[in-house]
């Protein structure tokens, strides 16, 4: 059995890359299953998608454990742990990433046990993010080595029927023009046996102890704990103050920010929170000076040395 | 047939499409809503003949659901989780009509806490009803429920409500190739809504339905017909599910039995999960082991008789349930205890409680569950009921209860 | 009406932002930019009690904005549980066993699907009971949480998830203010985030009087209603501007407009902000429709102008 397992963010194609290569296998005769998760259903929020597909029934449901594939649309997510994008990589599973890093800085930054694979960011061109899962999608299907491009040219018109005509062809020929690309590489994603019965771990269960106390109820007893949550991670455009324009109006970029995330400091300036700044860029349009301008998330954090 | 990938939730639209249903009063839940969503669009763009309308509640949408079935036209209605338990005061009522019409189940664990993610606590707490359950594990079993449904809830000796129940996400959100009834033969298995019967309000035609009662043995009269209904809906069901197999060379059943025959050990769960344990059932007989899968799709009425003999002369038997009824244990369990209470050549039962709240259960943990049933039967001594929990579960709680405030920082922790 | 608040000028607003960042709300949410500047002026002496909506998620095990408390009920019954709450705290009260610092003001938070719908008997309870309570509706006019399907707040002809059909929902808004003033409570009023000086007034006001305090605020939604999320306040102006989304309050038996727009602009500048409407644009212009929902929003102003 093939399980595919995709990452990428609300707004990025990640269900749709999915149900693309779902339709694919299904039109080579497979049987397949997929299906998308997430989890708050936010543009911006990581989200992932899975695929399987095999000569005989599917009975295995719900999160793939071991991929034989693991696809990140963007890889702003590779680091973040809530995102889970390593879990189960083993040393057979293709690693395929949009990312104009090489492999070899990925796979040593994060220990990658499998193969890593990296398609440039340019690959979309100046389109929309949603490119960005039509080049996964045609490079996956070439590298599964088992599917034909009529059967991918299939499903793309089958599944982008929702788009106006002019996006669907965009989609169309990026993931065409992708899935011709791999025809060069040597890389096949290899099909894997369900775990053995003989063989398994232990799952470790554990006697839940009868407990007395405030925390056995549904409560939090902190206030503000989602400061915790690093939202700005959702953030794909980055909104910059210049302060030599701003004139310390203070009230509008901070009160309007729907997430509070713009204080002002002691000499008036707003000061934007990009830990916790989901990148929505209302203070971008409500500033009456201009001061304020959106830079695309990877080129700000280069910009401004965050990138290690 | 058609061959087509369909999610949960898509295969239950089509079900009501193929069913020709002619009113669907609404309201929106997740993990449900597709369903009304999909039919509201063929609705708009007349692929389909109905009458949606989106309801201000579960409460008002079950009722309007059980009034139009009494008045005389074929109506479904879905919902799940919190929308089933705020509609259940009209499910009893509804039910005590004896309207005929089909409820899709989206299961979702209950609150509090509030969650979306499935389990079967909200379906269970329709056990008694008298609405039909029928539980589906795959998006096939789901569109073919759907007509046997309304042909169930419609036979003149049933005459209740059926749910057709499914799991949220594992099923709902999850699509898979999915065979459709052709709409010739769909009508050809399932007839107009009956127009003839008893289920009418007409000018010049007095009816009084749901009237209320005074005294217990008249009460005891109608809940008693109400029971005895839903017992005849088992060989009724057995009955439909022939008819339907001649018509789509699909096979169905109260129970689903999996690699069962020479089995020495069984899973016993319902719903989608239970494809998972065909799974296991499959990579343990690899490894030598005699064990099978008996899942019942149909709940109520309980599949008493085929469940015994399924079970009969087995060494072990791994009751698995993603539900628990607090201060007793598992549903299905504590059911199938009743069952074969009694019978000579009972086998073991042990007690495992997995899949709350959309927990995964991990391949390994039915091979453990397989391991532990099988000592316990060597044994002669059922294992103490089982909660699916790993120490890495609890680790992780305790690192939420200590952002919650709920207990002091655990030591040499940072986070 | 003269204003009598605090908040004389935008200077006047809050400088310090203190619900929690980190929230799961849609980037560019309008309801969640109300909440805060409610929040900022409310402050943490309150407890929301809160019905099945997006805001549902912003508690979220073990994580919460919120500063002081809050109590999520179910989709129909929130303003039972601020009963609930109400006279607990009463009682503690009457019996010294809190001091009168340790009171907290009680405020549901609903969204229009329980709002306008299910929730609409139990809030009705509640004011008939002249309970003393808060009532904030943060209205996106749909289902926000399920996907966007239309509710009983959707407005004449717009596109929901179940009304994709080429002409939109059918049926009209329903006027929520008019119900609830109908009640004669303490105090009604319309708000939005985008008036922050409205906004702070009305809030501050509702804080200094008891009984029944019912708020609904509209709230732009990049995601069910399909706009760009750097827009969300932009297109809550244009619905002051346009007179889509009067500003108003009921007092003393009294509807009072506290922001009258002068050259109102044309509704349009508002509709085609919004992927919600663009089939009225789109392929042809749907003049019919178009006129509709303008000649409904100058007879209302006419009314308001004229009375």
């Amino acid at each position: 059995m093939y399980r595919i397992r995709f990452h990428g963010r609300g707004g990025q194609g990640v269900k749709t890359a999915s149900r693309i290569l779902g339709r694919a296998f299904f039109k080579e005769g497979y049987d397949v299953q997929d299906a998308p998760r997430y989890g708050a259903e936010r543009r911006g929020a990581p989200i992932f998608a899975y695929v399987r597909a095999s000569r005989t029934p599917i009975h295995e449901r719900g999160i793939i454990q071991r991929p034989d594939c693991i696809v990140v649309v963007d890889d702003t997510l590779m680091p973040v742990p809530a995102a889970a994008i390593l879990q189960g990589c083993e040393q057979k599973t293709l690693v395929l990433i949009i990312s104009d890093l090489p492999a070899e800085k990925w796979t040593h930054r994060l220990q990658i046990q499998g193969k890593v694979l990296c398609l440039p960011k340019s690959v979309a061109g100046k389109g929309s993010p949603l490119l960005w899962g039509m080049a996964c999608v045609g490079a996956v299907t070439r590298l599964l080595g088992v599917l034909s491009r009529e059967a991918l040219t299939d499903a793309l018109r089958q599944e982008l029927v929702t788009l106006d005509s002019a996006a669907a062809e965009q989609s169309s020929s990026t993931a065409l023009q992708y899935f011709d690309k791999m025809a060069a590489t040597q890389i096949v994603i290899q099909e894997s046996s369900p775990a053995a019965a003989t063989t398994y771990t232990s799952p470790r269960w554990l006697d839940m102890p009868m407990e007395i106390g405030p925390q056995t109820a549904p409560a939090i007893y902190a206030g503000a704990t989602s400061e915790k949550l690093a939202t700005g991670l959702w953030r794909t455009q980055r909104p910059i103050i210049d302060y030599t324009v701003c004139n310390r109006c203070w009230w509008l970029c901070s009160t309007f920010c729907p997430e509070g995330a713009i204080h002002v400091d002691s000499e008036g300036f707003p000061q934007i929170d990009y830990t916790h700044c989901k990148g929505c860029l209302v203070c971008l349009v409500q500033c009456p000076t201009h001061a304020i301008q959106a830079l695309p998330e990877q080129e700000a954090s280069r910009l401004s040395g965050e990138e290690k | 047939m058609q061959r087509e990938l369909l999610t949960g939730n898509g295969a239950a639209a089509w079900g009501a499409r193929l069913a020709r249903i002619e009113y669907l009063p609404a309201f929106p839940i997740t993990p449900q809503t597709e369903i009304i969503e999909t039919l509201s669009q063929w609705i708009d763009s007349g692929e389909m003949d109905c009458r949606m309308v989106t309801m201000d509640s579960e409460h008002s949408m079950i009722t309007a659901a059980g009034a139009a079935a009494v008045t005389g036209v074929r109506a479904c209605t879905a919902t799940s989780s919190q929308g089933l338990l705020h509609g259940m005061e009209m499910l009893y009522t509804v039910a005590g009509w004896r309207a005929p019409f089909v409820l899709i189940n989206v299961s979702r664990g209950l609150a509090a806490p509030i969650t979306l993610e499935p389990d079967h606590n909200d379906i269970l707490s329709a056990r008694d009803s008298s609405c039909i359950q029928l539980h589906c594990s795959t998006c096939q079993e789901v569109v073919d429920h759907m007509l046997i449904a309304f042909r169930l809830a419609e036979s003149e000796e049933v005459r209740l409500p059926v749910i057709v129940n499914l799991d949220g996400f594992y099923l709902s959100f999850t699509r898979e190739v999915v065979q459709l009834p052709d709409p010739q033969a769909a009508d050809a298995f399932l007839p107009p809504y009956p127009s003839s019967s008893s289920l009418r309000f007409r000018a010049h035609e007095p009816v009084s339905a749901g009237v209320a009662v005074l005294g217990g043995s008249t009460y005891s009269y109608f809940r008693y017909q109400a029971h005895l209904a839903s017992l005849q809906a088992l060989p009724r069901y057995e009955k439909i599910c022939l008819d339907f197999a001649n018509i789509f060379g699909r096979e169905y059943g109260p129970l689903e039995e999996y690699r069962n025959e020479d089995a020495q050990y069984v899973f016993v769960m319902i719903g989608s999960y239970a494809t998972k344990a065909k799974q296991a059932v499959d990579s343990l007989r690899e490894a030598g082991w005699k064990i099978g899968l008996v899942r019942p799709r149909m709940l109520r009425p309980y599949p008493e008789a085929p469940l015994c003999a399924a079970l009969q002369g087995k060494k072990g038997v791994a009751v698995i349930d993603q539900n628990i009824s607090m201060g007793k244990g598992g549903i299905l369990y504590t059911e199938l205890k009743s069952a074969l209470y009694g019978h000579p050549g009972a086998p073991l039962l042990a007690s495992f409680i997995g899949g709350l709240g959309g927990r995964d259960i991990k391949e390994e943990e039915f091979f453990e569950m397989a391991t532990v049933l099988k000592q316990a039967s060597a044994t002669a001594t059922p294992p103490p009921p089982r909660l699916l929990y790993t120490e890495e579960e609890m680790r992780e709680m305790r690192a939420l209860q200590t952002i919650a405030g709920a207990i002091p920082t655990v030591q040499g922790e940072s986070r | 009406m003269t204003n009598t608040t605090a908040f004389k000028s935008k200077r006047d607003l809050p400088q310090k932002h203190i619900l929690g960042t980190g929230t799961p709300m849609c980037p560019g949410c309008g309801g969640l930019a109300a909440l805060h500047e409610i929040y900022d002026i409310m402050g943490d002496k309150t407890v929301f009690v809160n019905a099945a909506g997006c805001m549902t998620l912003l508690s979220v095990y073990p994580f919460t904005p919120f500063r002081g408390a809050w109590l999520y009920t179910a989709m129909a019954s929130a303003p039972a549980g601020a009963q609930g709450v109400r006279d607990a705290l009463d009682i503690l009260k009457a019996k010294r066993t809190i001091k009168p610092d340790d009171d907290l003001e009680v405020i549901v938070l609903t969204g229009d699907g329980s709002a306008y719908g299910m929730g609409i008997s139990a809030t009705s309870g509640a004011i008939d009971r002249d309970l003393n309570f808060i009532y904030l509706c943060y209205d996106n006019e749909g289902y926000g949480n399920t996907g966007h399907q239309y509710s009983a707040a959707t407005p004449h002809g717009v596109k929901t998830a179940t009304s994709k059909g080429s002409r939109g929902y059918p049926g009209y808004k329903k006027d929520l203010f008019s119900i609830w003033a109908a009640h004669k409570p303490t105090y009604v009023a319309t708000i939005i985030a985008a008036e922050p000086l409205d906004l702070a007034q009305k809030i501050a006001k509702a804080s200094s009087l008891n009984g029944p305090r019912l708020l609904l605020a509209l709230a732009p939604c990049p995601t069910g209603w399909s706009f760009d999320p750097s827009l969300s306040i932009e297109i809550g102006k244009k619905a002051v501007q346009t007179g889509v989304w009067p500003l108003k309050e009921y007092v003393d038996g009294e509807v009072v407009h506290t922001k009258i727009p002068k050259n109102r602009l044309p509704v349009e500048e508002y509709l085609k902000l919004q992927g919600r409407y663009d089939h009225l644009f789109h392929p042809q212009r749907d003049k019919k429709t178009l006129q509709e929902i303008q000649d409904r929003i100058d007879a209302y102003w006419h009314k308001v102008e004229y009375n």
